[in-house]
């Protein structure tokens, strides 16, 4: 059932999303975690670890630092694994180009993360008024209620983008695959090659390390050699 | 001596795991720190009293959520001693919290986010290319451990210690291991690299050498990333090229064939 496949990978967006800033941060919110845990709730967790070892490295290099916002990438794995899963069955196709397809459209919707993520630490700052009306008032319970309500705009913007995301991808992935379908199986295995290497290269760059792609370049070819002289 | 009862302790330690549930671009982590003290606070001071100590613990407040338990511990200890008049008058509590706050944050980025994360991606990422399920609990756990370790023992620490833990962490050398984590997980991207494309190349029986040549885009555009260029425009230009080759080459196959 198509509704009851969205309406779980809600529920997986709205958890993921909220231990990505609000609470615990123990990183299920990280896409190698959300997007299996995706693929293994709705019968393919294969298709969720490839999407999650795609997408966990592309914008690993974006840290959470004070108020920067990074893309959500969290809610791109889980509403890609949701879109794949379902098209899978609905367009009776699958395989690495539906995913990278999927991809490429949902991967520049997690921008729009970054909107609902910022609406919501501004909402936020209302509670903070709301706590100085609650010690004003002498409730010590009203303004610890307020913290908690935090969770709300939280949760409303990680859902929000996940339906963005989601709507996105059902609305174009299944227009635009008649098109793609054969122009990406002559380069879906290199695509899906390159896609981590990106990330990987995008750490390298802005990583705080001195002679970081010296020691980077040794690393590679060091280990290049050791496999292929075993 | 301790004033406050484990289950007390507990009871923060608990809350601060929620401590960023009401993030706002004003307080950042104000609400959090405050709700999080609360149970402790309840416990050092009459009804009246809490109220105004509470006050002081809404405003700006923001650290990195892994060593916030530090910084909390040690405030329930001068909380602790401020209730019972022993403490160092000369200090306020508030100022040690946001002397603390900043640099925490510092070290606490660099180490878990901008070390650990990346190291233990890409040790995981090993087993996700083999196909193994098991690799987003491997992640779990392992990129777990150092957190859980820090958020733990630093805030019983803390407690124990009060303004003497800045001490302690200094003891530790936290930065130097943030380089540390950084220069390991440089290494172990490049090995999983190396293990990706040779991998990739052995599955189309192409010459393994030609993987050595992946370094140069790599490396130009690890430069371009270093400009400012995006992920995004650089995920874009990339899929582009890819394709572009992909059907270029599928027309010369079949031109060859002809």
């Amino acid at each position: 059932m198509i509704s009851v496949d969205l309406f779980l990978g809600a529920l997986i967006a709205l958890f993921c999303g909220l231990d990505r800033v609000a609470i615990l941060q123990f990183m299920i919110s990280r896409p190698i975690v959300a997007a299996p845990l995706t693929g293994l709730v709705l019968g393919d967790p294969q298709v969720g670890l490839q999407i999650g070892l795609l997408v966990e490295l592309l914008w690993l290099a974006r840290l959470p630092v004070g108020a920067a916002v990074p893309p959500d990438d969290t809610q791109v794995a889980i509403a890609s694994s949701v879109l794949v899963i379902i098209l899978g069955r609905v367009l009776d196709a699958g395989g690495l180009e539906l995913i990278l397809l999927a991809l490429l459209v949902t991967v520049p919707l997690g921008k729009v993360g970054q909107y609902f993520d910022h609406y919501a630490r501004h909402y936020n700052v209302r509670l903070s008024k709301q706590v100085e009306l609650a010690f004003e008032r002498g409730s010590l319970a009203m303004a610890e209620w307020q913290h908690l309500r935090g969770l709300v705009s939280f949760s409303l913007a990680a859902v929000a983008t996940y339906a963005v995301i989601l709507a996105g991808g059902l609305i174009i992935v299944p227009l635009i695959w008649p098109l793609f379908h054969e122009p990406l199986s002559y380069s879906s295995d290199w695509l899906a090659l390159a896609l981590p290497l990106v990330g990987i290269a995008v750490i390298l760059g802005t990583i705080n390390v001195s002679r970081a792609i010296t020691l980077f370049c040794a690393s590679f070819g060091m280990a290049f050699l050791l496999m292929w002289l075993v | 001596m301790m004033t406050l009862s484990w289950r007390t302790r507990l009871h923060v330690w608990l809350r601060l795991l929620l401590l960023q549930a009401s993030w706002n671009f004003e307080r950042l982590q104000g609400i959090g720190f405050f709700y999080a003290l609360l149970p402790g606070l309840k416990k050092l001071y009459s009804k009246e009293q809490v109220l105004s100590v509470s006050k002081n613990y809404v405003g700006y407040f923001n650290t990195h959520p892994y060593l916030a338990p530090l910084v909390a511990g040690a405030v329930l200890k001068l909380e602790e001693e401020r209730a019972a008049k022993r403490g160092d008058e000369s200090i306020a509590i508030e100022e040690f919290k946001e002397m603390v706050a900043a640099p925490y944050a510092a070290i606490g980025d660099a180490l878990f986010w901008g070390g650990l994360r990346p190291l233990v991606a890409g040790v995981t990422l090993f087993f996700a290319v083999k196909g193994i399920l098991w690799a987003p609990l491997i992640f779990l756990v392992f990129f777990n451990l150092a957190p859980m370790w820090f958020r733990t023992a630093f805030f019983l620490r803390g407690y124990r210690q009060g303004l003497r833990s800045v001490e302690f962490i200094q003891q530790h050398n936290l930065p130097d291991w943030a380089i540390h984590t950084k220069e390991a997980a440089v290494v172990v991207l490049g090995g999983l690299s190396a293990f990706m494309v040779f991998s990739h190349l052995n599955l189309k029986q192409l010459t393994s050498w030609l993987g050595l040549l992946t370094l140069l885009p790599m490396i130009l555009l690890s430069l371009v990333a270093r400009k400012g260029i995006s992920t995004l425009m650089l995920v874009i230009i990339t899929s582009v090229c890819i394709v572009c080759a992909g059907l270029f080459w599928a027309d010369v196959a079949l031109l060859l064939k002809i």
